[in-house]
């Protein structure tokens, strides 16, 4: 990751990145926008998938993952251009790597749940208890973006390597 | 006041333990995903979003969001406490305050309508498309204002 960190310092983009004085702090903001947007979707989804809040129709709940993807992806696009923008702080930062790790375990968690249980869903009661695995799928994610936004904020205050 | 503030062993603590700070920001950051993601979602829907989810149905999530605000107002205080003086003087920061005070009088305002309107049997006609859009826009404002205080 060094060696590509390496690469992309100087580059157009970290050049464009680092020359604008306004656009980190308006990157940060929709950054937290996305993250309201991303969390807001996966904990009303998630908790009623883990079993609570059964006056929400279950299959409905999922109506609200435009949202998650859309947070997700303002979320990306900055993300990736906060890497370009210091890629030599980030990559040696565990902080910045333990984030990574649990976004690609939410990320397998979500594929998880695409596979198994998206269709089986549609049988269950709208208004009733989850399966176990159902529940299982549903506190890895929760605690998997706990972790995000965690690790995520003490970036700026752990140490490089 | 916010000089005595500044110094008491509270503030001392959160600003010069190496682990008080950042862990008060993470908590602070869980409890804002907590309150702006869910009654942004509540927002959405009464702005005609989600269509076969019931208006009343979001009403246990609204209690959850308040439980979102009860961290943020204790990180909240915390992080304040250890540089006051430097808070109350800061616009922006007076700006996020005042956004989130008006937030939650207006949260606490509609939370109330829905309720009533649930227990009359008439939550699904209610119409409170502007309040919704002031309500996003507060959290919006808020949010920008938030991150702002460490650049201005």
């Amino acid at each position: 990751m060094e060696a590509f960190a390496q690469s992309i310092e100087g580059g157009i983009v970290y050049t464009w990145v680092t020359s604008i004085f306004w656009l980190w702090p308006l990157m940060e903001t929709l950054h937290f926008i996305g993250l309201s947007l991303l969390l807001g979707g996966l904990i009303i989804i998630d908790t009623r998938m883990a079993g609570f809040f059964r006056g929400l129709n279950i299959t409905a709940t999922h109506k609200l993952l435009p949202w998650v993807f859309v947070g997700f992806g303002i979320n990306l696009t900055t993300g990736v251009l906060f890497f370009f923008g210091d890629p030599m702080r980030y990559a040696v930062n565990w902080g910045f790597r333990v984030k990574m790790v649990l976004v690609v375990i939410a990320g397998l968690n979500a594929l998880w749940f695409w596979v198994r249980l998206n269709k089986p869903m549609h049988s269950w009661e709208p208004h009733g208890d989850t399966p176990g695995e159902a529940k299982l799928v549903a506190w890895i994610s929760l605690v998997a973006w706990t972790g995000v936004l965690l690790f995520g904020r003490l970036i700026p205050y752990v140490g490089t390597g | 006041m916010f000089e005595w503030l500044e110094n008491t062993s509270v503030a001392l603590w959160v600003g010069e333990s190496l682990w008080a700070y950042p862990f008060m920001l993470s908590f602070h950051v869980i409890g804002l995903a907590i309150v702006v993601g869910i009654l942004s979602m509540v927002d959405f829907k009464l702005l005609g979003g989600f269509k076969g989810i019931r208006v009343g149905s979001f009403l246990p999530l609204v209690k959850f969001a308040w439980i979102g605000f009860l961290i943020n107002a204790v990180s909240g205080v915390f992080l304040f406490t250890s540089q006051a003086t430097y808070f109350v003087s800061s616009t922006v920061f007076l700006t996020k305050l005042g956004c989130i005070f008006v937030g939650a009088i207006l949260t606490k305002v509609m939370q109330g309508k829905l309720v009533a309107a649930e227990a009359a049997g008439t939550a699904d006609n209610v119409s409170m498309k502007s309040l919704a859009v002031i309500s996003l826009l507060l959290w919006l404002l808020a949010i920008t204002a938030g991150r702002l205080t460490a650049y201005i």
